[in-house]
């Protein structure tokens, strides 16, 4: 069911997802400097003017949010995959498979998430595949603790056991107990993901060891404009709203039903 | 004290659910109402209480010494409960607060327990000494059995002294001890001079509480008269259909006569499954140790005993389901492929609980290459309407799920079930239709059975062999190296 919320919420992140798809083809130059536009205001040509190098705003917020939706959506597709299917394996087998990445589990928890991108980011300096390995690293865990204790009940219910006595098979087992049962938590936690992710992009760059320069990315975007805040506020704030938009939306998205 | 009710009628949606044109209950005189599910006789009690859900609609009035209650306002009586009127709840197990020890809860119906903590513990405590629970006034409710949970149950209802009582289902799921007990209990609140209403299916403890009896069915009372008259010359066919549906009084071409023996069958038939020298422990209790069992085809064997006993525990072992701590079990190779199947106590447990049951039964179907048209057959035969299986398992009734669960079964011809108490969640007729069920296809295929239950005449009427377990007559586990041996 979509309720009063949704909707608009949907129509926001359509809207920004247009911008990340065909902003980037509208305005395909995010790099090219002109000194002598220096922080052009605001026109029809320039939505957003020209920044401190003369580069075009709205080319470089284009590219950027391309670029964070792409790398958030990768990245938890990715963790959402690999810790699904860690956890249903831990599950099912037990033994010192469990052990062992139940083990793992628990390291990767004692660290903090952005640590894990950190340490990362620092061995390959910047390189947009560190950047991805380490986000999903980082986020793969939850994922698989959820999937590992939701998985583990299921299984030791009744119900599996009818079907095994009727020698249904992993495949039925699969289908019918466990991703009716994962599915409606999975797509909530995956929504919260894809924000978090691209808050932590965001983050990444806005501390300047996040993606190198000069890619435009938003909390990069936001740490460069921000000696300029007085002359030219929008440059700013513009990176600032497309985060928050993308955060509100998401967080309204997601369906009351599916949280159990 | 006297408490009249007048003109009631509950009301969903224009649907009239109860429609009871008065009654009367005086200090002293046990009142029981029968009847099957979805008859009406819970929202009655819910609708004295004023516990009705908020969408129904109550009509009518309630008289109480006097004073009268319009039974319209579901909140004017709730300063009855507790001193006047007491709710004892079904499943007790359920109902208790699972973070409270006992004797906490039970202080916290008494009356001075908002002034006085001190005195509401004392007299807690003194209540829960006279129910014989003195030594379990620290304990957490999952600590305790279902017949010690009732009588906790029956504790924190009655200390604030309410004559009133109203029990719904108390008897559901208790072992036979366990439910002589409560019948005490309440027999006791009726010699107290207090008023009692009790709704059951149970028709033993409807004899047993004595009093007056009414009948229900689909919202209305049939029948109203002494226990004793109602309950053995009853005047309404619906009644007869009711006590005729007691399993002792069963009579189908499979019931069997006389009280299943302890000793085994002769050993012409071959054994299906024989277990030797089993032993299971939980959690430091002894189950069972250095049992021999052997069920042989086309056998009718139960396993009776008290609740917790390790009834399911000892049927799981003997389907390789558990491994045992001590012995083996040996399938025979006529149980491979399927034809060794499980009936649950609760179904809808039994079934994928998120996909509609089309889809789990096209999967049975599918992988040992059935027909539709059998499972088709099956339904007709059942008469359970095609639609159903459009549900998921959580929309379909009880009764009706659990035969939807004896045909997947049966679909695969088992030459052995193990019905783990496949009824006693259900009503009477509810039941003799399940069973019915369930023993028309065991008698067609010739297969063998055993059935958990804790009601010996389910027991009598369907096995001709009982497997006892556990001790008969307490509430503690039994802990006996060398429980009797059946070979």
């Amino acid at each position: 069911m979509i309720t009063l919320v949704q909707r608009p919420a949907a129509a926001l992140l359509t809207l920004l997802v247009l911008f990340a798809v065909i902003g980037p083809l509208v305005w395909p130059d995010h790099a090219a400097q002109d000194l002598s536009r220096f922080l052009e205001p605001p026109s029809l040509v320039e939505p957003l003017g020209r920044d401190h190098l003369g580069r075009s705003v709205i080319a470089r917020l284009a590219h950027a949010t391309q670029l964070s939706m792409l790398m958030a959506v990768l990245c938890v597709a990715t963790a959402v995959l690999v810790g699904s299917l860690a956890g249903i394996i831990a599950a099912w087998r037990g033994g010192w498979i469990e052990t062992v990445l139940h083990g793992l589990s628990e390291a990767f928890i004692a660290l903090p998430a952005l640590l894990v991108v950190l340490i990362f980011s620092a061995v390959a300096n910047g390189d947009l595949w560190t950047l991805y390995v380490g986000l999903a690293l980082a986020q793969w865990v939850e994922y698989f603790r959820m999937v590992r204790s939701r998985s583990g009940l299921v299984l030791a219910g009744p119900a599996v056991e009818a079907a095994g006595m009727f020698k249904l098979g992993p495949a039925h087992i699969i289908r019918r107990h466990l991703w009716p049962e994962l599915r409606p938590l999975l797509t909530t936690m995956a929504t919260f993901g894809v924000g978090s992710s691209i808050l932590a992009l965001s983050t990444l760059g806005f501390v300047g060891i996040g993606i190198r320069p000069p890619t435009p990315e938003l909390g990069l975007m936001v740490t460069e404009a921000f000696p300029y805040y007085h002359e030219a506020p929008w440059m700013s704030l513009a990176p600032v709203l497309v985060l928050t938009t993308i955060l509100i939306g998401l967080l309204s998205l997601r369906n009351k039903e599916a949280r159990l | 004290m006297s408490m009249h009710l007048l003109h009631l009628t509950v009301t969903h949606a224009g649907t009239v659910l109860v429609e009871v044109a008065g009654l009367h209950f005086e200090p002293g005189v046990p009142v029981t109402i029968v009847g099957e599910s979805g008859s009406g006789k819970s929202l009655l009690a819910h609708a004295i209480m004023g516990t009705l859900p908020a969408n129904l609609l109550a009509r009518g009035s309630l008289a109480v010494d006097g004073h009268s209650y319009d039974l319209a306002d579901r909140a004017n009586r709730r300063r009855l409960w507790g001193p006047v009127m007491a709710l004892l709840p079904q499943e007790p197990t359920l109902a208790l607060d699972p973070t409270m020890r006992t004797q906490e809860q039970v202080a916290e119906g008494a009356a001075s327990f908002s002034t006085d903590k001190k005195a509401a513990r004392r007299s807690a405590g003194a209540l829960l000494t006279s129910l014989g629970l003195g030594h379990a006034s620290a304990a957490f409710p999952h600590t305790l059995s279902g017949g010690m949970a009732q009588r906790v149950a029956f504790a924190a209802a009655t200390i604030g002294g309410a004559p009133v009582l109203i029990a719904d289902e108390p008897s559901k799921g208790l072992d036979r001890l366990a439910r002589a007990e409560l019948a005490d209990l309440l027999t006791r609140h009726v010699g107290g001079g207090g008023i009692l209403l009790t709704i059951t299916h149970d028709l033993d403890l409807a004899r047993e509480l004595g009093g007056e009896v009414l009948v229900m069915k689909d919202a209305h009372i049939l029948e109203h008269g002494p226990a004793a008259q109602v309950l053995t010359e009853p005047a309404h066919p619906y009644t007869r259909r009711l006590l005729a549906a007691e399993p002792a009084r069963w009579k189908h071409p499979w019931t069997r006569a006389g009280a299943p023996a302890e000793a085994p069958a002769e050993a012409t038939a071959a054994p299906l499954i024989s277990g030797k020298g089993l032993a299971k422990a939980f959690g430091g209790q002894q189950l069972f140790s250095d049992l021999s069992v052997t069920i042989g085809a086309g056998e009718r064997a139960c396993l009776s005993g008290p609740s917790g006993s390790g009834k399911t525990t000892l049927g799981n072992v003997l389907l390789r389901l558990l491994p045992p701590d001590t012995g083996h079990v040996d399938h025979a190779p006529a149980l491979r492929g399927g034809r060794l199947q499980k009936l649950y106590q609760d179904p809808a447990m039994a079934f994928a609980s998120r996909v509609p049951l089309r889809d789990s039964f096209a999967d049975v179907l599918r992988r040992h290459r059935l027909t539709t048209g059998r499972l088709d057959e099956f339904m007709a035969s059942l008469r359970l309407a095609p639609a159903l299986l459009h549900r998921t398992p959580g929309q379909v009734s009880g009764g009706e799920l659990q035969r939807l669960a004896i045909i997947r079964s049966m679909l695969l011809e088992p030459a052995l079930v193990f019905a783990d108490e496949p009824t006693s969640r259900l009503d009477l007729i509810t039941q003799e239709e399940t069973i019915g069920c369930l023993m028309d296809q065991v008698d067609h295929l010739g297969a063998a059975l055993l059935l958990v239950t804790h009601d010996d005449a389910l027991a009598g009427a369907v096995t001709s062999r009982r497997i006892p377990l556990g001790r008969e007559d307490g509430d503690t586990l039994p802990v006996r190296p060398g429980l009797r041996t059946t070979r």
